[in-house]
């Protein structure tokens, strides 16, 4: 009894990191979609084909297969990944990343680095 | 807050008030606006309001039955996938860049509400 349960245990667990694994990998796919699209009505396609390519294995329950999927998955969205994706402004490798606005009137930095206490 | 919204509706300043220190460049304020560098502050109200448009624009969603307490899946009835493209929208209208750990973890207009209130580049 005790081993079934923990068989079951494992089993559910691998099942739920494999399903961690698809949800970023669809994420992970589908903002790359997005890179490739020129056009926003290009995306819309693209992206419910991508959707389709997913739901075909919908139904898959042996483990192994589902494991192999989700690298078959991985390895394609690794091949076709966009060399120069789109990236939020301010995130890393973003073009305004650490570059930042003067602060506003009034504000400024003093640079006697405390010595207006000790004076 | 709302009164603080009708009142800057209905608020004029002239012009001149307020090119009048040097024509050629905008005040500061409206330099430090037209960044891109989203350090405008969002108040909770609007992003509770921006959110639940997104997700009545999904087209599996049933535009009635969305309010700030949904889960996407439990309440919603969709699945995790359209999970996943309920945050990268939610991503697109905030213009933000959310780690897919932590965007994994947002399955409900609660936690998504929260996530982009707290977030210091929501605009």
């Amino acid at each position: 009894m005790g081993v079934a349960a923990a068989g079951m245990a494992t089993y559910l667990a691998r099942r739920a990191a494999q399903r961690e694994r698809v949800r970023i990998l669809y994420r992970r796919a589908l903002k790359d979609t997005l890179n490739w699209a020129v056009h926003r009505h290009l995306f819309y396609q693209d992206a419910s084909d991508l959707r389709e390519r997913f739901e075909a294995n919908k139904h898959v329950e042996d483990l192994h297969t589902i494991d192999r999927l989700i690298e078959d998955g991985e390895a394609a969205f690794n091949k076709w990944q966009h060399p120069d994706p789109y990236i939020v402004p301010w995130a890393p490798g973003g073009s305004k990343f650490s570059r930042n606005p003067k602060p506003p009137e009034g504000i400024e930095i003093v640079y006697n680095y405390g010595r207006e206490e000790n004076d | 807050m709302a009164w603080r919204g009708s009142i800057l509706e209905r608020i004029r300043v002239p012009v001149m008030q307020t090119l009048d220190r040097s024509p050629w460049s905008l005040p500061r304020v409206w330099n430090r606006r037209l960044s891109s560098h989203g350090d405008d502050h969002l108040e909770k109200e609007e992003v509770i309001e921006r959110v639940l448009s997104v997700v009545k624009c999904h087209p599996k969603v049933d535009p009635s039955k969305v309010t700030p307490d949904v889960h996407f899946q439990k309440d919603l009835g969709l699945d995790s996938l359209d999970g996943v493209e309920l945050v990268m929208a939610l991503e697109e209208e905030f213009k933000l860049e959310i780690p897919d750990k932590e965007a994994d973890k947002i399955d409900s207009c609660n936690l998504a509400i929260e996530y982009i209130a707290a977030h210091p580049m929501a605009s």
